[in-house]
């Protein structure tokens, strides 16, 4: 009974909408690829590369702002390593990006040993300071506490913009559906392609810096399959900016859920309620909303 | 006073290789301004090459072109459209899930701020299309539209660019009769407005008909060219040129096949079909029979429930009500849209064939090769290479890749849906005769297709379809005595015949008597 006025009530609202933060930047920005014809399923390892440098130079200069700006240089560096492999070597998009998962795993790893002599986690540190406008309000205070939060909401429009009222999106999407017709008609499809996975890489690496800030530490795994997950996020939400945004409520909903029984401390397996998103995501796959069509030329090398 | 033509294009020594296969070979023509130029060739004579380089997609290995005039060198399309040269590609350069809107404007936004002005734009189609009676909803996807309408894009896009010469590649191989004068309408416009137009086809009447001047590729060389200014020109001395020989006779007698009664010889049949899709009814009603040894052809504007009969005898399509019945018969299809439909661009001639063939698990590359090689000979694929893909072959050859492959397996039923559609001359008798052979062997034969003389020309009987249902039927003893006027009245073409008449009204939805 507790547990049910727990879930049904405006904190817990309130912390859903926080947690689709990362899933959102994410799915964003792997939208961004995909539009452009590149699957990039690095963002898992993208996510994780940011939380950890985030960490890593916010400790050793002392100052976020410092360790959010190296983390997106970084994140945008390994963007264009991407891209080389994936536009201009053309070679296959998923096999990169699974190199790119495991690779960014390894050096996180080695590095957390290195630097911090801890194979689990780094030290803890003051992430990123809260917004205080909205401070005290009941149910804005925690949700527009955010930045990044924020930012997602300007994002669904944003996107929307970009993608479907401007010739930037306009253009990348032509490279995504059939590039041979954009090259027909003058557009650099190459470049478009790079310009998606950079955007992709910077989205990604505002996730992997909201979870490590809000952890206030960087540990071994903590993306926990984010970047999956947000994926399968883009696919349900149908490569539409809104819809993709409530593909990812629905995921976070679940993550609220799970700490939600947590806290209270029942004795229910919180692994099931773990499971859920994957079993979604399946069932949604399985053609339960309906079928989902991505971008025609979405993952063929140009 | 001294009236001296200006050119519009001039293509001098024009050479291109793949490989070592020449596709051009010392090429030397000039195009007049404001005029209309066709270009002729057999499949693979290289004219699709020749345009392509024109339009900035190719580099010739040697030889330079003049845009009026002045020397140019285009490294990509950008650069031959900034200089006014816009293409209708023999296969359409357009996105599926973008609006007529967005195909068009790709490249070349109009902006305000950041953002695309969508207002302005349409307002700008919206005069061109009624300037030039494109008759056109921009605001429709590519994939709800018909194919018709996509070239309609194609030609828009052109217009939009404000195109000075345009390039056309078989633009009325998809097209039907009436769908083609309507787009030589077009054309005349486009002429009248001091436009420059090169246009390919293999259909000889239409050159007479709206040709200034004629060029004609063989073999990559340029072997003839003849002007047309007064609509005379000699069609048997030009298709002479085409071929370098005589121009090979179809073998088209048919012969009686004799059936025990009429038992088995029904191969396929639907009766009062409905079928909706996507709640829009495609078939209304559909009332169809196929019998063996009988070539049923089906003539109909694009789009009326054509594709959707295929799709039920295929089993392809399975939601529909009504009955179908096939008494196990084997079905093989040539459809309509090759690139999508009929094979996969990059496998090669051999292994787009061994996809379809039973008997053969294990594969070597001797085997394909084999195959390759057969099938070249026996259909005359010209091809540069015989390991190369189907995508590397001119557009006539690829559909004689599909067409050896489906004959070839001996089907009980067999469907053409636009055989020919961009074949050349001999190519297209060379089908023809395949076709009646098949009839001869007893096989079932639906050939849909909207050249209504090779309708005429093989059909046993032949039905309009019009809106989703069977509008008229007519048999044997119709169609021989048209062919008997035909004979008497061949020289005369100005005057359709009563029955082609009637077709054609049948076609549009008009009923006669
Ligand atoms: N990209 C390519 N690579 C290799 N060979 C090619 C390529 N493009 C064309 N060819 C070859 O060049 C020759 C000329 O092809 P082209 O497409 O110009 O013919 P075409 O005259 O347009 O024929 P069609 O009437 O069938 O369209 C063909 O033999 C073809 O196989
Ligand atoms: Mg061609």
């Amino acid at each position: 009974m507790e547990l049910i006025s727990s879930v049904i009530s405006l904190t817990f609202l309130a912390q859903v909408l926080r947690l689709m933060t990362p899933y959102y930047l994410g799915a964003s920005g792997a939208n961004f690829s995909e539009r452009g014809g590149v699957i990039n399923i690095a963002i898992e390892g993208f996510m994780n590369l940011a939380a950890f440098s985030f960490v890593l130079f916010s400790i050793l200069t002392g100052n976020v702002t410092a360790g959010f700006i190296c983390a997106v240089l970084i994140n945008l560096l390994f963007s264009l390593f991407f891209s080389y492999f994936t536009v201009k070597l053309k070679i296959n998009q998923i096999v990169t990006g699974v190199g790119f998962n495991l690779l960014i795993a390894g050096l996180t790893k080695f590095l957390l040993v290195y630097i911090f002599n801890s194979s689990s986690n780094t030290e803890r540190f003051e992430g990123i300071p809260d917004l205080e406008i909205f401070k005290g309000i009941p149910f804005a205070g925690t949700v527009l506490s955010d930045y990044m939060t924020i930012f997602c909401f300007a994002l669904i429009f944003i996107s929307g913009f970009v993608l479907f009222r401007t010739k930037y999106g306009l253009r990348l999407r032509s490279a995504g559906e059939n590039p041979y017709a954009a090259e027909s008609l003058g557009v650099n499809v190459r470049l478009y392609k790079l310009s998606g996975i950079l955007i992709s890489g910077f989205l990604s690496s505002l996730a992997g810096i909201w979870l490590a800030s809000n952890q206030n530490s960087y540990s071994d795994g903590m993306i926990a399959g984010r970047g999956y997950i947000a994926l399968a996020a883009m696919i349900i939400g149908k490569w539409k900016p809104v819809n993709i945004f409530f593909a990812c409520l629905i995921f976070s909903a679940f993550e609220a859920l799970e700490i939600t029984l947590q806290i209270s401390g029942t004795d229910f397996p919180t692994q099931l309620i773990q499971m859920l998103p994957y079993l979604i995501t399946v069932l949604v796959l399985v053609g339960f909303i309906g079928k989902t069509k991505p971008p025609a030329a979405d993952g063929v090398p140009y | 006073m001294h009236c001296l033509k200006m050119t519009a294009v001039e293509f001098i020594n024009i050479t291109k290789k793949f490989g070592s296969f020449f596709a051009n070979r010392d090429i030397s023509f000039s195009v007049e301004k404001n005029t209309v130029h066709c270009i002729l060739g057999e499949n693979g004579a290289g004219k699709t090459t020749l345009m392509k380089i024109l339009f900035g997609m190719y580099r010739q290995d040697s030889g330079s072109l003049k845009i009026s005039g002045e020397d140019i060198r285009f490294n990509s399309p950008h650069d031959a459209i900034a200089k006014g040269i816009g293409m209708v590609h023999q296969h359409f350069m357009l996105i599926d899930d973008f609006t007529v809107m967005e195909n068009i404007i790709l490249g070349n936004e109009i902006t305000k701020g950041i953002r695309i002005d969508f207002d302005k734009t349409a307002g700008i189609l919206n005069e061109l299309i009624s300037t030039y009676s494109l008759n056109l909803d921009i605001n429709k996807k590519i994939s709800e539209i018909s194919i018709s309408a996509q070239q309609k894009t194609e030609i828009l896009k052109l217009l939009f660019r404000n195109s000075d010469i345009l390039i056309f590649d078989e633009p009325t191989a998809v097209l039907s009769p009436a769908e083609t004068d309507e787009f030589f309408k077009i054309i005349g416009k486009f002429k009248s407005s001091g436009k420059t137009i090169i246009f390919i086809t293999h259909k000889l009447n239409e050159v007479r008909k709206i040709s200034d001047k004629v060029s004609v590729l063989r073999r990559g060389m340029l072997v003839y060219e003849s002007s047309n200014e007064n609509r005379n020109l000699d069609l048997n001395i030009l298709s002479q040129a085409i071929v370098g020989e005589t121009v090979v006779k179809a073998n088209t007698e048919k012969a009686d096949i004799v059936f025990p009664g009429n038992d088995g010889r029904n191969a396929i049949s639907l009766r009062n079909i409905f079928l909706k899709k996507d709640n829009v009814s495609r078939l209304k009603g559909l009332n169809l029979d196929l019998y063996k040894g009988e070539i049923h052809g089906i003539c109909g504007v694009e789009g009326n429930g054509q594709n959707e009969i295929i799709d039920i005898i295929t089993g392809l399509e399975t939601e529909f009500e009504g009955e179908f019945s096939n008494p196990g018969c084997s079905i093989s299809l040539v459809p309509d849209d090759r690139l999508k439909k009929g094979m996969i661009s990059e496998f090669t001639i051999g292994e787009n064939i061994i996809l379809k063939k039973k008997s053969s698990n294990f594969i070597s590359e001797r085997l394909l090769d084999r195959i390759s090689t057969e099938t070249a000979e026996k259909y005359d694929v010209r091809v540069s290479d015989i390991k190369s893909n189907l995508s590397s072959l001119s557009g006539g050859n690829q559909q004689k890749v599909i067409f050896a492959r489906e004959t070839e397996l001996e089907s009980d039923v067999m469907i053409f849906s636009h055989p020919t559609r961009g074949v050349d001359i001999n190519a297209t008798v060379f089908i023809h005769s395949k076709i009646i052979e098949q009839r001869n062997k007893g096989k079932a034969v639906l050939l849909i297709s909207s050249d209504l003389d090779e309708l005429f020309a093989l059909s046993d009987k032949i039905s309009v379809i019009y809106n989703g249902a069977i509008a008229g039927t007519f048999g044997s003893e119709e169609l021989s005595n048209f062919r008997n006027e035909e004979l008497i009245r061949k020289s005369d073409e100005s005057t359709g015949s009563p029955l082609s008449d009637k077709i054609g009204k049948l076609m549009i939805g008009i009923k006669t008597e």
